[in-house]
């Protein structure tokens, strides 16, 4: 059970429900908790990768921490502009965010 | 008894994302998140890298999710009970997710992966940081101004004036 | 080559990082706050002038994080000149607060640096990182008007889109990963020539394309370009249409030459087999090109009008990658050259106008031609160079682009889906010159002058629209001498 298919077959769930995640919500932080499963499927395939690849170097592991290092530096990002926008719209809709159109 | 433990664990991350993505109230999505990340630490267990288990657990669920939990509550008036987040286009994201799920399943089932024996090793910790000091010292060292760029921009964002 | 050897070859670098460090540093200081614009244009120049030592030189920096080559160096000549230009200009805006200004000038500086990084990266890490690296002071940048509701609107779907975009791009780099068991392009490249199952090469190439296609705006993920276009301040915007798109072209040459190709390298002449990414590439330019037109054809705002004429200008680019050949990437990288003066030079033109008349609409340029005769003559060449006639340079690089196709008698439909295009376009261009110089105004005229600064970059800029049709000769020369990835 404890194959690399099972890992990836996780990942590519994951996968799919962070792009169902980001497709259907309107709420920018519910895309935001999307968008986050996406970068852990990620992570997942490569830690998984590098345990049954044989590797001698753990480049899965380092790539990893980088995204996991990204991942919240755009996290912090994302928040920071959804709670100016907040600030001045009063709500985080993205429909609600239609003043330019197209 | 492994065995089962590790069924456990990826039952649990699957379940908790499903209702991440699926639920109506956003509070009960934030703590959810919080699970799946928790349990992908234990599937990083399973597959013997403690360094990044640990990694996820300090920053993913210590931080980022904090910060979204912040977002989450900055964003909704205290007033109404249960915070709700609508979804639309269900059918098309439905869909996409379905079909590129197939695809990835075709993908994982039919390519050669780079297979090899696996290597034991006490802990990771040590060759992460051996990696991270010769071969990847360039992409350290840039993520450090990445995660400068993100400070000045937040700090930016939201100040007051 | 080790880390400490690649020092010296890295100054260029290393003098953008320590003017970024100078800027926020000395913005602390109050007695030093008004240093820090004369800092970063300084530093830019300093690192130009390193630059320029250096070229020719071809290495492998950083045990193969980087590669030094000619090709990196012909795209960081271009992100030196426009964010000098953009920094210059920036200072001048009225919309931005100048609270803010070492901020800005250093996030302008971060993303120099990430798209330095982006023309020269070889290993799958640093090609993520430095995407993000451009990206994520871009999300900042256009969300740099703080009360300004579309400023707000701009900078969170940029960053939705965004983050969704390289998100999908890092599992597909995650596949690549999984495929070959390294990170660096060049053991990649040799794995990948002996898969079989085509569906396990376009898949993470599909989802790659989707990382790279954000950032030049290629349909179907050029959604957030109308709205940041116009949402953001527009130095932001002209920075935006020029530079990141150059970077976005740099990478996307270097990664599917080299792994995408049989030969995997930049002469090659063959897509992997069985892997037909040129005709994807093809119907996408098509209808890039034509969907940037008839967005642009319904606009009245002129600098809603300029962004959408940039995506189909990205259409026109993507043509001559749908050919693989050593001669199309040289169409590409001079026809980005040109790009870079004509589009500039529009801009600042709309942001003169908007500063001193406060003319956002076509109809608020009327008669502009007797309130600055020499602007409005400046920026009727520009507007012919980018519909693309002659005599000026948009034509040179037009040409070369339609050279291609005839060259390798391929994609025949393509071509002439690009010639009806450029006709639309000459719609829209002209309508703003035939506003500027046909329609007459009423009543007292005054001369309005623009401020130095903005005045000579515009002139100085829509003047190479000139000198580039009469000695493009040099300027194909030094590209073609520059078209060389290091390898190995």
């Amino acid at each position: 059970m404890d194959s690399l298919q099972s890992y990836l077959i996780i990942a590519a769930i994951l996968f799919s429900m962070g792009i169902y995640g980001v497709i259907t919500r309107k709420n920018a932080v519910a895309i935001l908790m999307g968008i986050e499963l996406i970068l852990n499927s990620a992570n997942i395939n490569f830690i998984a990768f590098n345990r049954f690849g044989g590797m001698e170097n753990l480049d899965g592991h380092v790539f990893s921490i980088f995204v996991i290092v990204l991942a919240a530096a755009e996290a912090a990002v994302a928040l920071a502009i959804v709670i100016n926008l907040f600030k001045n719209i009063g709500s985080v809709d993205v429909d609600d965010a239609d003043l330019l159109q197209g | 008894m492994a065995e089962n433990l590790f069924i456990i664990i990826a039952a649990l991350v699957i379940a908790s994302a499903f209702w991440v993505v699926f639920s109506p109230n956003l509070i009960h999505s934030a703590v959810s998140l919080i699970f799946t990340l928790f349990s992908t630490a234990g599937l990083y267990i399973f597959l013997y890298a403690d360094f990044i288990a640990a990694t996820q657990v300090v920053i993913y669920v210590g931080g980022i999710l904090v910060l979204i939990i912040f977002g989450v509550m900055l964003t909704n008036s205290i007033d109404t009970p249960s915070i709700a987040a609508s979804s639309k286009n269900q059918f098309i994201g439905g869909m996409g997710a379905l079909t590129i799920f197939v695809i990835q399943v075709a993908v994982i089932f039919n390519t050669p992966w780079h297979i090899g024996t696996e290597q034991s090793r006490d802990s990771t910790v040590a060759s992460i940081g051996n990696l991270l000091l010769n071969e990847y010292l360039l992409p350290f060292e840039i993520i450090s101004i990445l995660l400068l760029a993100a400070l000045m921009g937040a700090a930016l964002l939201s100040r007051r004036t | 080559m080790s880390n400490l050897s690649s020092l010296s070859f890295y100054i260029p670098e290393l003098i953008i990082i320590i003017a970024i460090l100078l800027v926020i540093v000395l913005d602390v200081i109050p007695v030093c706050k008004k240093y820090t614009f004369p800092l970063s244009l300084g530093a830019i120049l300093l690192a130009s002038v390193f630059l320029w030592q250096s070229y020719g030189e071809s290495h492998g920096l950083f045990m193969g994080m980087i590669s030094i080559d000619p090709f990196s160096h012909f795209f960081k000549m271009i992100f030196l000149l426009s964010t000098f230009s953009i920094i210059l200009i920036s200072r001048y805006e009225k919309q931005l607060d100048s609270n803010y200004s070492a901020e800005y000038n250093a996030l302008l500086l971060i993303v120099l640096l990430g798209m330095f990084l982006m023309s020269s990266s070889i290993n799958l890490i640093m090609i993520y990182l430095s995407i993000e690296l451009v990206s994520i002071p871009s999300y900042i940048l256009a969300g740099m008007l703080k009360n300004d509701k579309e400023s707000n609107e701009a900078s969170l779907k940029y960053v939705i889109f965004g983050s969704f975009a390289s998100g999908l791009m890092l599992f597909g780099l995650s596949i690549l990963y999984g495929i070959t068991g390294s990170t660096d392009i060049g053991v990649v490249t040799a794995a990948l020539q002996a898969i079989e199952y085509p569906l396990s090469i376009y898949f993470p190439l599909i989802l790659i394309l989707v990382g790279f296609g954000y950032k030049i705006s290629m349909v179907p993920f050029h959604f957030w370009t109308p709205d940041v276009y116009e949402g953001a301040p527009t130095p932001i915007t002209a920075f935006l249409s020029v530079a990141p798109k150059a970077a976005g072209f740099a990478i996307l040459i270097r990664v599917f030459y080299t792994m995408f190709t049989l030969e995997g390298s930049v002469s090659a002449t063959l897509p992997l087999t069985n892997i037909n990414w040129p005709t994807l590439i093809a119907v996408a330019s098509a209808v890039t090109m034509t969907l940037g037109n008839l967005l642009a054809v319904q606009q009245e705002d002129v600098k809603r009008l300029l962004a959408y004429s940039t995506i189909s200008h990205v259409g026109f680019m993507l043509m001559a990658f749908a050919i693989i050949s050593p001669d199309a990437v040289r169409a590409i990288m001079l026809y980005l050259f040109i790009y870079l003066f004509m589009n500039l030079s529009a801009f600042y033109m709309a942001i003169f106008a908007s500063n001193k008349l406060n003319a956002h609409h076509i109809n608020d340029w009327d008669g502009l031609s007797r309130k600055n005769p020499v602007l409005c003559a400046f920026m009727a060449l520009t507007l012919i160079s980018l519909t693309g006639l002659p005599p000026t340079a948009g034509f040179v690089g037009k040409f070369y682009i339609f050279a291609e196709l005839f060259k390798h008698q391929q994609f025949y439909w393509l071509a002439v889906v690009a010639i009806l295009n450029s006709v639309v376009s000459l719609y829209y261009y002209f309508k703003i010159i035939k506003s500027m110089y046909l329609v007459d105004v009423e009543g007292e005229v005054n001369k309005i002058e623009a401020h130095p600064v903005v005045n000579w970059s515009i002139i100085l800029f829509s003047a190479q629209n000139i000198l580039f049709f009469i000695y493009w000769e040099p300027l194909i020369g030094f590209i073609e001498k520059s078209i060389n990835l290091w390898s190995g």
